[in-house]
């Protein structure tokens, strides 16, 4: 099976340097309309929300950065700019981070149903946040800080557990990554056992995905690591384009397969920690938006990573806006809208291919 | 012995005490081997048929349904002796329990609460993690927590009763013990009448009436005292804030919400739907609260004593209205809700209660 899938993308990359220029600027096409869409979906949807803000005003404002209040009162102003925007602009840091990552453990493991979850990354970072939780509770940099640790240890476990005397065979790989799964799992049902009443309830939700209760204070770092990481990314895509091609055939035109698979695995998981640390687990983010990027752009990397970064980050702001207006004033946790969206669009796609 | 006494005295055949006694001499002794002492009637009548003539599962269920049909009047006759009496419940539900109840179990803290408040906390054979208060509670045989209490430790201590609340959802639970033939007594209350009702229920189910109705009266007077107080001031504008990431509330069915209103407030999320719903934090920073409740401090720890990063600005903290209210008193429907209303009153009309 996962021959065929290799013969398949061998069809599917196109890796021609004299093309180099094309690629670029349909590179840089795609880029500019997803950020053209995404500033505009960052716009529109601090005008949506559970409390009704003046529209024009909250234009006005915004497009002044919030140095101009307008005629919004002060706690619209609040509102607007503490609240809405903070939690709209980590919906696109998580996103952002979530594709990324998803689009390079693709083309890594040259396995379209990778992603952090499958590899057990994300519910290493939510051992780690639950474990900060429990004993640093008030302190805010121990979250992301033992969510990348715990990202960091899941993968390695990962890697150290898929290495055979074969080497690290992608099959071997996604196997590890189930078991490292299924294994933190069990950790988290454990701990959540063991924790108070009133806490409990606060990590089924955390677990779930969800960007309401986040500290200010995560938003900096969690934007720092998506943008930085999605360049890191970026950068390798050329290296993952040939790894597509198999691990021996990469090696033979010059790729440092093991130096490149090390900076994916701990970029990822940067990726992952931060994105985990500041809203839990939302799913299928990794796994819907690299696989649209893929069908509309083709699947080359140095496409597919970028377009998937901006599109993570639309995404998973569209779901967020579902999530935060549906029901007003409660709320629900985006991890279920993403997967409500995301699951049958995912099959609509894979019908359709 | 026939077939109708097996199926109506199943609890005695097949329910040994404690389970580790050996099989009582009634009962046959392949049954007994057969069955480890707690398997379903139904299926030991289906395997003792089976053993003796091949029947095959049709023939057994047509005898079975026979049989049952052919007990039921033996069977009603065997309760009116047994002197039971049937209560309905908060969900609902039709209770069936004897006329006097010595082994109780109590699945919730407010509900151990109100077992020792009439007077029957010494008909209590087990109750949860969580219950703490009174200090004798500590010492009965735990089985679990409210949320994942132990079947089996239950079935062991053989109650005849066990009481649940609502807010901790057992409802697969509730039908696991329906099916060992314990009796299982839910309690709702939305607000302060409810949690009377409940304290009156129980009074009445544990056969300590008087002593129900002393408590209630006491409770109602101390209620009725904080009201009288509080009726000339201006409701206060309230934000309960369960617990702050993510942002939870008390909504429309929660009884605090009318626990605030009494103390001379008004629960900015009163009307929301729902007991415990997670909240917007804008809808809670637009909703200009003039106060904010932190229930902390009691046996959940203080972990909910700081106010949320989106209400820094609300009108409440900017003048210092945030006060933390023991836990216990607020979140637990039981005898002490009284005291949190007190505490609650006091806090937010500080003006009143000094004189």
């Amino acid at each position: 099976m996962t021959r065929t899938k290799a013969d398949q993308s061998r069809q599917n990359v196109v890796y021609v340097p004299s093309r180099n220029r094309t690629t670029f600027r349909k590179t840089l096409l795609a880029c500019a309309i997803l950020s053209t869409g995404l500033l505009a979906a960052v716009v529109l949807t601090s005008l949506v929300g559970s409390e009704r803000l003046p529209a024009g005003a909250s234009l006005c404002a915004l497009l002044s950065f919030g140095r101009a209040q307008c005629a919004l009162t002060t706690d619209q102003f609040d509102i607007l700019f503490q609240i809405r925007l903070p939690r709209i602009l980590l919906a696109a840091a998580v996103g952002g981070s979530l594709a990324t990552a998803g689009a390079s453990y693709q083309a890594l493991l040259r396995n379209p149903l990778a992603e952090p979850y499958l590899l057990g990354i994300s519910n290493g970072a939510a051992v780690g946040t639950m474990v900060a939780l429990v004993f640093f509770g008030a302190n805010e940099w121990s979250r992301p800080l033992l969510a990348f640790v715990g990202a960091l240890l899941a993968t390695l476990a990962v890697y150290r557990l898929a290495r055979g005397r074969a080497g690290a065979t992608p099959e071997r790989l996604v196997l590890a990554g189930v078991i490292v799964t299924t294994f933190l799992s069990s950790v988290i049902v454990f701990v959540t056992t063991l924790m108070d009443a009133t806490r409990i309830r606060s990590f089924t939700f955390w677990l779930l995905g969800d960007l309401s209760g986040t500290s200010k204070n995560l938003l900096p770092v969690a934007i720092v690591i998506a943008v930085a990481g999605a360049i890191v990314l970026a950068a390798n895509a050329r290296s993952l384009n040939l790894l597509m091609l198999g691990e021996r055939d990469a090696f033979d035109l010059g790729v440092e397969v093991g130096r490149v698979r090390i900076i994916v695995f701990l970029v990822a998981s940067l990726l992952v920690g931060s994105s985990v640390a500041a809203s839990g687990s939302v799913g299928y983010v990794g796994l819907v938006v690299p696989h649209l990027a893929r069908l509309s752009l083709g699947s080359d990397n140095r496409i597919t990573i970028p377009a998937a970064a901006f599109g993570g980050a639309l995404f998973v702001i569209v779901a967020d806006t579902v999530a935060r207006t549906v029901i007003a004033p409660r709320e629900l946790p985006v991890g279920a809208i993403t997967a409500l969206i995301g699951a049958p669009l995912f099959i609509y796609l894979l019908k359709r291919t | 012995m026939t077939l109708c006494s097996l199926l109506n005295t199943r609890a005695k055949v097949f329910r040994p005490p404690g389970f580790r006694s050996s099989c009582p001499a009634d009962a046959p002794n392949f049954l007994c081997r057969r069955m480890g002492g707690q398997r379903d009637s139904l299926l030991s009548l289906h395997l003792t048929l089976k053993r003796n003539r091949p029947l095959g599962l049709f023939g057994t269920l047509v005898l079975i349904l026979g049989f049952h049909l052919g007990c039921a009047h033996n069977k009603s006759q065997t309760e009116t002796s047994k002197q039971i009496r049937e209560i309905t419940d908060d969900a609902g539900r039709r209770v069936v329990v004897p006329l006097r109840i010595d082994r109780v179990i109590s699945l919730a803290p407010n509900l151990t609460e109100i077992v020792y408040a009439v007077g029957a906390g010494n008909r209590l054979v087990g109750d949860t993690s969580y219950c703490d208060f009174p200090e004798a509670a500590k010492t009965v045989e735990r089985v679990g927590d409210t949320l994942h209490p132990s079947l089996e430790r239950i079935i062991a201590l053989r109650p005849q009763l066990v009481l649940v609340s609502t807010a901790s959802q057992l409802e697969v639970f509730t039908h696991q013990l329906e099916h060992q033939d314990i009796a299982v007594f839910v309690t709702d209350p939305h607000d302060l009448e409810g949690v009377f009702r409940s304290i009156n229920q129980l009074g009445a189910i544990l056969g300590q009436d008087d002593q129900a109705k002393q408590l209630i009266e006491q409770l109602r007077t101390r209620a009725a005292a904080v009201e009288a107080a509080v009726m000339h001031t201006q409701p206060i504008r309230v934000f309960y804030q369960l617990s702050a990431e993510p942002l939870y509330t008390a909504g429309h069915d929660a009884f605090v919400t009318d626990l605030i209103r009494r103390a001379g407030a008004i629960s900015v999320t009163a009307d929301v739907p729902g007991a415990w719903p997670k909240y917007s934090a804008e809808s809670a920073l637009a909703a200009r609260p003039e106060a904010i409740v932190l229930p902390t401090g009691g046996s959940m720890g203080d972990g909910n004593s700081t106010v949320a990063e989106s209400l820094q600005r609300s009108p409440a903290v900017v003048q210092g209205k945030v006060y933390k209210i023991n836990d216990d008193h607020l979140v637990r429907p039981g005898p002490r809700a009284v005291d949190g209303l007190e505490e609650m009153a006091r806090a937010l009309h500080p003006d009143v209660f000094k004189r």
